[in-house]
């Protein structure tokens, strides 16, 4: 295979202007909405969703991931200047980052975050290249059994490892998996829970879902909750921004190592950009000379989590473009924009879809050009942003989001599923219920389901077919591990918790 | 609002009488039942933007994918028969509506328009079957059941496949999967052994060397293929089915305005584009007149509900 004339015509793919101009849409907006506190990535995208059906589909895609990683550049102007993090994969850049800005550093921040999240998906996308054409020739000898097997593992791996409580997690999965039954079911033609209604036909819309849980639940939570402070415009001066020699010894080793551990993890189903950011903090204050600096302005602190999260943002395309199994619930809606628009994500994608794979894994590099080109000059504006009040903001994006989920089958039904979504969300959020795993749940289901059952026809309805077979029964054994350690691990913090109060 | 009874009148009888003289009188709309990039999609908007150019209006091509074609042609059948919606659509217009509880009667609320192309059912093996004619696989399969892949419950690989089966008396279990393209995958990967479909989902594959053509359908072999063994001539009697496309409207048309879309699709349908389209994926054109093609739509969708009946492929 010749990985020159591959990248050559992904090049030339992502340097038409037309698709030069949606990789630069993307990157922009997504800055935007990663600055603005209050809305990730998950809400960003599945707001601006609907614009891209009426896109071919590798512009399309080249936008939503533009989307993607540009949220995660903006994010950290937000957590650096703000103390609240833009996006939940730039929360530890508020750790060094914001005692930065107190000292008068905050552009120096600013400066060396655009710089080590350039760096770091540089490396992200080298390892995407290098690695993705090998899964995919193997993965289309990748049976039923191993799909459910590695899906299941990606489900529970996901529900319990990233957030506080391991058994809320595994409910949302469950209320996912539920929410995706209704429409026809794939295997017999029966229609279920669609009480006759048309619009439930093929199942509830995705974007409606997403829109609800995470636009429309983020806006109602953070209406007075957000209140832009005292941002000190000076910061994004260019004199302030002018790193010393010191800050860039500082800041090359945890460059490279930051973005090694993001390359990793982003390729981990269940893990992502969120958990690199932290490895890569735990690594640099575990390794630092000087860990008493960390906390109060160590440039370290900053530059390995912003490159680590920005590599794991191009690897864990890894696994959703090469087997169509996504990692995480941003890379399933991205799975979701492929196969509204016909694709099927899979093996074949890269050898069907040439021009698609390439030119999105070129259009990766000339977005984090662009975003390197457009951040720095631009930090003063994202500033100013961040100083319109909230109450201006939320109206704006509501309108946006009823257009959006009403425009992608032009159906009303939708609209009204977004509200009632958008009701769950925030009781979801009261409650401290994830709505990530959900989504994760809804959008596997589908595959789960259809996997499994083929798997049972396979094996002419033996059940031990899975154990049967070496790889299906390591991974669903790994499943099992993966929930007997989490249910531990919480058994054991209760016990700590319990003990912490006896000593007080 | 409220609208005097006469003028209320007035606007039902004037929508009830679309008639073929003041058509067309907007934008005309074309429903495929499928995802954009498949071969139904393709034609769809070859055709549209022939049809745009005879009509003088735009024709929009709209994508209503979902439950094997009937989210569209529900759709469809809800829309005035005024020939500003139609739909293009498979042979899965008449399976779909076998196995399925429609919101719509599938006889009376659409109306046949024009056969657009037939081609041959081909057959069609993956790395798990050795042998390389149908008259091996025959052998093949007796001595070990093997799986036959579909592109969904329901659609017309689906219930081409259980004919096959029924007719030629052998065992095999269906596995569904979601499309051609999938079903064509699992083939290469040996995850699945069979797929029988039309020419235009298969001979891709074929001729990227990725799975091999066995044979063809039907009584004798076909004409744009005569290299594959036809079933009839291994003594498999009972098969006489073509895949299709065809192009419908909503049910309760003016004969007058069917006649006069069908006429202009045939138009359409001679533009050089449209003709290579039809010569690259191995589908002849049809010439048969509406009548012709709603008896065929009837004929074929009872034989399918039989099949359904006889073979105990029900929905639940």
């Amino acid at each position: 295979m010749d990985i020159f004339a591959n990248l050559a015509l992904g090049l030339g793919t992502a340097l038409s202007p037309y698709n030069l101009l949606y990789c630069f849409l993307g990157v922009f907006l997504g800055t935007i909405i990663g600055v603005i506190p209050g809305i990730g990535v998950l809400a960003a995208i599945s707001m601006l969703f609907p614009i891209t059906f009426h896109l071919e589909p590798t512009a399309a895609l080249i936008m939503l991931a533009g989307i993607w990683y540009g949220t995660t550049y903006g994010g950290s102007t937000a957590s650096i200047l703000l103390n609240i993090p833009g996006s939940p994969s730039s929360a530890v850049t508020c750790l060094d980052g914001y005692p930065m800005a107190r000292q008068g550093r905050g552009g120096v921040a600013l400066l060396m975050t655009t710089l080590a999240s350039f760096g770091g998906a540089s490396i992200g996308i080298v390892v995407l290249t290098s690695f993705s054409p090998m899964i995919a020739k193997y993965a289309i000898y990748i049976s039923s059994a191993e799909y459910f097997a590695l899906m299941l593992l990606g489900l529970v791996a996901a529900a319990t490892i990233t957030n506080g409580s391991a058994v809320k997690g595994l409910a949302m999965v469950v209320l996912g998996l539920l929410l995706a039954t209704v429409g026809m079911d794939s295997q017999s033609g029966a229609q279920r829970f669609t009480f006759g209604n048309i619009e439930l036909m093929d199942g509830l819309s995705i974007v409606a879902l997403a829109m609800g849980l995470f636009g429309v639940a983020e806006i109602v939570t953070s209406v007075r909750r957000i209140h832009p402070g005292d941002v000190d415009p000076k910061s994004a001066t260019w004199a302030a921004m002018k790193p010393t020699r010191d800050d860039i010894r500082r800041s090359w080793v945890p460059l490279f190592r930051g973005a090694g551990i993001g390359s990793f993890f982003g390729a981990m189903p269940g893990t992502g950009p969120s958990l690199s950011a932290f490895m890569a903090y735990a690594v640099e204050h575990r390794v630092s000379r000087t860990p008493e600096r960390f906390g109060k302005g160590a440039i370290e602190g900053v530059v390995g989590p912003e490159s680590a999260n920005n590599a794991a943002d191009q690897t864990a395309f890894i696994p959703t473009l090469s087997l169509g199994i996504p990692g995480s619930p941003t890379m399933a809606l991205m799975l979701g924009a492929l196969m509204i628009h016909g694709i099927n994500p899979g093996p074949n994608l890269i050898s069907e879809q040439p021009g698609l794979f390439w030119g999105l894994v070129m259009s990766f590099w000339i977005g984090n050009l662009l975003l390197l080109i457009l951040n720095i000059p631009l930090i003063g504006l994202w500033v100013r942003l961040l100083m319109v009040p909230y109450r201006m903001m939320y109206p704006a994006i509501l309108m946006f989001i009823c257009i959006g989920a009403y425009s992608v089958r032009y159906s009303p039904f939708d609209v009204f599923t977004v509200l009632g979504f958008g009701m769950l969300g925030y009781a979801m959020r009261v409650f401290s219920l994830p709505p990530a795993p959900l989504l994760l749940g809804f959008v596997l289901g589908p595959l789960v389901e259809t996997h499994f059952r083929r798997a049972m026809i396979m094996a002419r309805g033996d059940a031990m077919y899975f154990l049967e077979r070496p790889f299906t029964a390591t991974v669903l054994a790994l499943t099992v591990a993966v929930v007997v350690w989490s249910v531990w691990a919480g058994l054991r913090r209760r016990a700590r918790d319990k003990s912490g109060l006896l000593d007080q | 609002m409220k609208l005097p009874a006469t003028t209320a009148l007035a606007l039902i009888l004037s929508a009830g009488l679309a008639q073929a003289s003041d058509f067309p009188s907007g934008n005309v709309t074309i429903i495929v039942p499928y995802s954009p990039g498949g071969s139904t999609d393709l034609v769809s908007r070859q055709l549209a933007v022939d049809l745009q150019e005879i009509w003088g209006v735009s024709v929009i091509v709209e994508n209503r994918p979902g439950a094997g074609s009937m989210v569209g042609t529900t759709a469809l059948s809800q829309a005035a028969p005024d020939g500003h919606t139609l739909l293009v659509n498979t042979a899965a217009a008449s399976t779909a509506p076998a196995i399925q509880s429609l919101p719509f009667d599938a006889e009376t609320d659409v109306t046949p328009i024009k056969l657009i192309g037939q081609s041959a059912y081909v057959m069609v093996a993956g790395s798990g079957v050795e042998s390389d004619t149908m008259s091996e696989f025959l052998e093949e399969a007796a001595a070990s059941p093997k799986f036959f892949a579909t592109a969904g419950v329901g659609s017309s690989s689906h219930f081409a496949a259980e004919l096959f089966l029924q007719q030629a008396g052998v065992d095999g279990d269906i596995i569904h999967f979601s499309g051609g393209g999938d079903a064509n995958t699992n083939l290469m990967g040996g995850h699945a052994d069979i797929y029988v479909s039309n020419t235009a989902s298969v001979i891709p594959y074929v001729r990227n060397e990725q799975v091999k053509a066995l044979g063809v359908l039907g009584p004798d072999r076909d004409g744009l293929l005569p290299d594959l063994e036809s079933s009839g001539e291994l003594g498999i009697e009972g098969i006489n089915i073509n895949a299709w496309l065809g192009m419908f409207g909503p049910g309760g048309m003016d004969p007058d305005l069917v006649a006069r879309i069908d006429a202009d699709v045939s138009t359409a349908m001679q533009s050089e584009g449209f003709q290579a389209l039809l010569e690259n994926n191995f589908i002849v054109g049809g010439e048969s007149s509406p009548e012709e093609f709603a008896a065929q739509y009837i004929e074929e969708m009872q034989l399918w509900r039989d099949l359904a009946e006889q073979r105990g492929i029900e929905a639940d």
